[in-house]
């Protein structure tokens, strides 16, 4: 089946409450993108087109070129950008060979219309990210 | 529509794109292009999604080409855009195998959907989809190559003007030499002939890609072209004016001693 494998998305916070039928909906509107090691996945402040969802390989998340974090199969980034249509708020490099799943505005705003579950997690995702940023030093 | 068929057959600018499209024209006009196809938007998403039927579809279309191949986006035109998607979406170059080209379409759809295209189009104002053909292409391995226009795009100039350089013509449409510099009249007649400086050259690799090489010292200001690849432009200009129009903007390579037409648009004078 094309798209990306239902048990990966299985495992992302935003789509574990949804039922197979729908994971399987889900997936169908990914597809596949290879970045090569050290290419720029997003960059901070620019606009972000996709919602994306590893595979295979890592990547280095920085802000204002500070490392802050590393990114690894079954994690994913770019859901902001697509919400509100603003800037990516950190850069995204690939730190080897990096096999993603990416889900485009195109899809991801009706999806997110469509279907109140994963509206919701999202809602909860954004919460979280509001207060780890409320607590933050 | 899911199709995938012979450049001759490619009509329609919003299922196809507009450059498919033109060399549609081109191949109907008994104009000297590489073999290829053209791919609608539909099949290069199918295909960009992992969709099994649109992968098979698309590689039996391609398996009769010789390899390597180009793959070029066609941008499927909007509102009068394609100019100015035309940096944004992706060309690859000695795409080696037909089952290469899967991976091909996938980054050239991905180039329509990235960061930078995406923030072009909600600027401009366009919220709809977008949709990238394709052209699939035999890839020549040229000895020279280049570009023409067939009236002057400065002053408007009833005169054919000629760039050329050596190997693969991507060195003059990115500006990475100084061409040789061809001016002629209607009749052929050579006005001015000014040899450029072509220290590099782009190749095809046996691997796939392509490479930049130093060309050989005595080469570098050598001109390109003689009198008589000269008169095959002049005349390969007419041809396209006769299919065309008049003021086309052409990109040509000679191959195995062959002249053949690759992209054929209308002028756009400086300035406008």
């Amino acid at each position: 089946m094309p798209g990306a494998p239902v048990e990966v998305l299985k495992r992302v916070p935003l789509f574990e409450d949804l039922n197979k039928r729908e994971v399987g909906q889900v997936a169908r509107l990914f597809k596949e993108r290879r970045f090569a090691d050290g290419e720029t996945v997003a960059k901070e402040g620019a606009g972000g087109a996709a919602f994306f969802l590893i595979d295979s390989g890592e990547a280095t998340v920085t802000l204002g070129g500070k490392p802050r974090a590393k990114l690894k199969q079954g994690d994913y980034f770019g859901e902001i950008a697509l919400i509100d249509g603003g800037a990516r708020s950190a850069t995204v490099t690939a730190s080897s060979e990096l096999v993603c799943w990416g889900l485009t505005y195109w899809d991801f705003r009706p999806l997110v219309q469509g279907n109140p579950t994963i509206c919701w997690k999202l809602l909860q995702v954004m919460a979280k990210r509001l207060r780890d940023a409320e607590q933050a030093p | 529509m899911r199709e995938v068929v012979p450049l001759e057959k490619a009509r329609d600018d919003s299922v196809f794109g507009s450059k498919a499209v033109g060399l549609g024209e081109a191949a109907r006009g008994g104009l000297p292009l590489p073999p290829g196809v053209a791919l609608s938007g539909a099949i290069v998403e199918a295909v960009a999604s992992g969709e099994g039927k649109a992968i098979k579809k698309v590689a039996k279309s391609v398996r009769p080409l010789p390899t390597p191949l180009a793959v070029r986006s066609s941008a499927v035109d909007e509102d009068g855009a394609e100019a100015s998607f035309a940096g944004q979406h992706l060309t690859l170059l000695n795409v080696l195998t037909p089952d290469d080209v899967t991976g091909a379409l996938r980054e050239i759809w991905w180039s329509a959907n990235s960061d930078s295209a995406i923030t072009y189009r909600q600027r401009v104002g366009l919220f709809q989809r977008p949709s990238v053909g394709v052209v699939i292409q035999s890839l020549l391995d040229p000895e020279i190559a280049g570009v023409m226009f067939t009236q002057n795009p400065i002053n408007g100039a009833d005169e054919r003007m000629i760039e050329a350089s050596w190997g693969l013509g991507e060195v003059v449409v990115a500006a990475r030499v100084i061409p040789d510099n061809y001016r002629l009249d209607r009749s052929g007649e050579v006005l001015e002939r000014t040899p450029g400086v072509k220290k590099i050259v782009i190749r095809t690799l046996p691997d796939g890609g392509t490479v930049e090489e130093e060309v050989a010292p005595e080469l570098v200001e050598q001109p390109c072209l003689n009198d008589e690849q000269l008169e095959k432009l002049n005349r390969l200009a007419s041809r396209c004016e006769q299919v065309y129009g008049p003021g086309r903007d052409i990109e040509w390579a000679i191959a195995g001693g062959e002249l053949y037409l690759l992209q054929c648009r209308a002028v756009t004078r400086a300035g406008t």
